[in-house]
């Protein structure tokens, strides 16, 4: 099995919705009907790891085995190895030269090539996440009825009827809080990336003699034909496939630009006099800059923000990894 | 009387108070005379939009937003400051936030206020009109005195007096919240604005006033319908509006993207504008400039 590393994969530029996307009238997505067998069900949703996680409940399952193949062939190609290396993380809100930062090995790790999209949210939904308990930490159940789509329905903020506008299928998802994105990644089998493994997919700053980092997944100047910020002119998201020249050097697409990502960890941050940065709730780290991010020296691998975890908004998305140990399918492909 | 004239008399295009040759600001309102300089070369009188706004509701950052924005041709607009004071303002704006920081609050003395004198034009298809437009940054303190007790500030007095339009910044965060503050500012500001602008007894000001909900960041709601959260959250502005105001439009805008806390040196909290994320700054700008273009140059 080829693992994603160096390769890029030829990627066509999707669609890129012009002019004001408010303009245009809201086409719910279709209602998906599920198989009733259950491991063809998870297939259709797409939680691949969980049918890896689980394939010895398949044993006895005609397509058991197939099914589980074409699971580790359907997430290797979605997502792309990340190797070993150390990432450098600003502990002051102005990184200038002399202040202080902390270094952290990160091991190597899969992360999705792509960020989450409204479709494959809208699986997530319809599987009526928002009410399985299990899904979400205790202290967030009685916000849980919070977390509702324009029309009152369970869902992202943005969303109708509990539908994701047809039109916006393959842009990234946002109106979600960090609790939604990391109940998500729980319900496909992943997790989120720590907030130093994903600077070490947006950097590379792999384990060698020579100590070389990148401040963007392309290399090492700002170039807007490469992400979509402020400065791009687009005003909007754009689909998750857009944007190739900007890819990592394994692939992943979008590190920065179109919708800063939710990662798992808190913000911890402080002033260049060391008092530390506060919110009225906790601040959750998000990484990589968003359509509207205005200071390109704020889309950057290394700049470091977040906003408190209940924020639904609109520029704020997310995407999943794995670790090593949890992709047996990796292992054996090793 | 002529521009040209006017400017050999160094009459202030502001307060028309006649100052000595030579004199950097005017005597009575302490606007700079330069701009009465660059009125003279342009050989017409500049349109002045003012901002409005309570102190720390956010006018010099939004200011300094809206004139970044514009030079850097955002939104179909072309932008030329006449002048390097003009671009003092926005400079000011963008260094302090890309350095995590808000700029500093605008002094109450009028001779310390930042002032912006643009040449703007909207190519769009249908109009391809040059605007010379004027954008004070004034102190919310002074405003807030000026309301109370008119002719204080005989600056606030005269660029009203004069003003094409006015973007008033009301703070839908506190609004949101439930304070009843915002709306009773906004209803004495709309209050001074309405004896501005008025022409008669009973008429309603026609000069197009755009009121900006700022920090809408913290309340989503304002983005989905700044009517309905004006109407719901500051029903007394939305009431004036309604009654005083036949060209009045509601928007909302946000600049900051997050917003932390920490505590200064002297142990006070002070935000942190955590990164930046201007949204809503062009939209006021952009309809405020059509329903101008439809009025004559005073």
């Amino acid at each position: 099995m080829a693992l994603r590393l160096f390769q890029r994969k030829p990627h066509t530029r999707g669609p890129v919705s012009g002019g004001v996307r408010t303009a245009q009238a809201f086409v719910p997505a279709p209602v998906e009907k599920l198989a009733s067998d259950p491991l063809h069900a998870l297939c259709q949703q797409e939680r691949y790891n969980v049918i890896i996680q689980r394939r010895r409940e398949w044993a006895e399952h005609p397509d058991g085995e197939r099914l589980c193949r074409e699971a580790a062939v359907r997430l290797e190609s979605r997502m792309a190895l990340v190797p070993a290396g150390r990432v450098t993380l600003a502990q002051t809100v102005v990184d200038a030269p002399g202040a202080p930062e902390v270094d952290v090995e990160v091991e190597p790790f899969l992360l999705d090539i792509h960020a989450v999209t409204n479709a494959q949210y809208q699986r997530f939904v319809d599987a009526g996440a928002y009410e399985d308990f299990d899904l979400w930490p205790r202290a967030i159940w009685p916000h849980l009825i919070h977390m509702r789509d324009q029309t009152g329905k369970p869902g992202p903020r943005y969303w109708r009827d509990g539908r994701h506008d047809q039109k916006l299928a393959m842009h990234p998802v946002v109106g979600i809080s960090w609790y939604e994105a990391a109940a998500y990644a729980r319900w496909i089998g992943q997790r989120l990336p720590t907030e130093a493994e994903w600077q070490m997919a947006a950097t590379w700053r792999i384990k060698s003699e020579t100590d070389l980092l990148r401040r963007f997944p392309w290399g090492d100047a700002m170039d807007r034909t490469r992400c979509n910020i402020w400065a791009s002119g687009i005003g909007h998201t754009v689909p998750v496939d857009a944007y190739p020249e900007g890819a990592a050097p394994n692939g992943v697409l979008q590190l920065v630009g179109n919708v800063w990502e939710w990662v798992d960890g808190d913000l911890n941050l402080t002033t260049t006099e060391g008092k530390p940065i506060v919110a009225e709730m906790d601040i959750k780290a998000t990484r990589g800059g968003a359509f509207d991010t205005y200071f390109e020296s704020q889309a950057t691998g290394l700049f470091r923000t977040g906003h408190i975890a209940l924020a639904r908004l609109h520029n704020i998305g997310f995407r999943c990894a794995l670790s090593i140990g949890d992709a047996p399918w990796l292992r054996e492909a090793v | 009387m002529a521009i040209t004239e006017q400017y050999t008399s160094s009459e202030c295009l502001i307060c028309e108070r006649t100052n000595p040759p030579g004199a950097m600001l005017c005597s009575a309102c302490g606007a700079p005379m330069s701009l009465i300089e660059e009125a003279a070369i342009q050989q017409r009188s500049p349109r002045i939009i003012t901002i409005l706004g309570e102190s720390n509701v956010g006018k010099t950052v939004y200011l300094g937003f809206l004139l970044d924005m514009l030079s850097k041709r955002a939104g179909g607009f072309e932008a030329i400051p006449k002048g390097a004071y003009s671009v003092n303002l926005q400079q000011s704006v963008i260094s302090h936030m890309n350095a995590r920081q808000f700029p500093p609050k605008t002094p109450l003395e009028v001779d310390h206020w930042k002032w912006a004198y643009y040449q703007v034009r909207h190519y769009d298809a249908h109009a391809d009109e040059w605007f010379d437009l004027l954008l004070p940054d004034m102190a919310g303190e002074a405003l807030a005195q000026e309301i109370e007790t008119p002719q204080t500030y005989k600056a606030i007095t005269g660029l009203l007096a004069k003003s094409a339009g006015a973007l008033v910044l009301i703070d839908a965060a506190v609004a949101a919240s439930g304070s009843p503050h915002p709306d009773y500012f906004a209803l004495k500001l709309m209050s001074y604005v309405d004896r501005q602008f008025a022409t008669k007894r009973g008429g309603k000001a026609r000069n197009p006033i755009a009121i900006v909900l700022c920090k809408a960041d913290y309340c989503p709601e304002c983005f989905d319908n700044p009517r309905a959260f004006a109407e719901t959250n500051l029903n007394r502005l939305w009431n004036i509006c309604q009654s005083r105001f036949a060209n009045v439009e509601f928007f909302a805008a946000s600049t900051v993207g997050s917003l932390g806390f920490a505590h200064d040196e002297d142990d006070n909290v002070v935000p942190v504008p955590l990164h930046a994320a201007p949204r809503g700054i062009l939209e006021p700008f952009e309809w405020i400039l059509d329903r101008i273009r439809a009025m004559p140059a005073k």
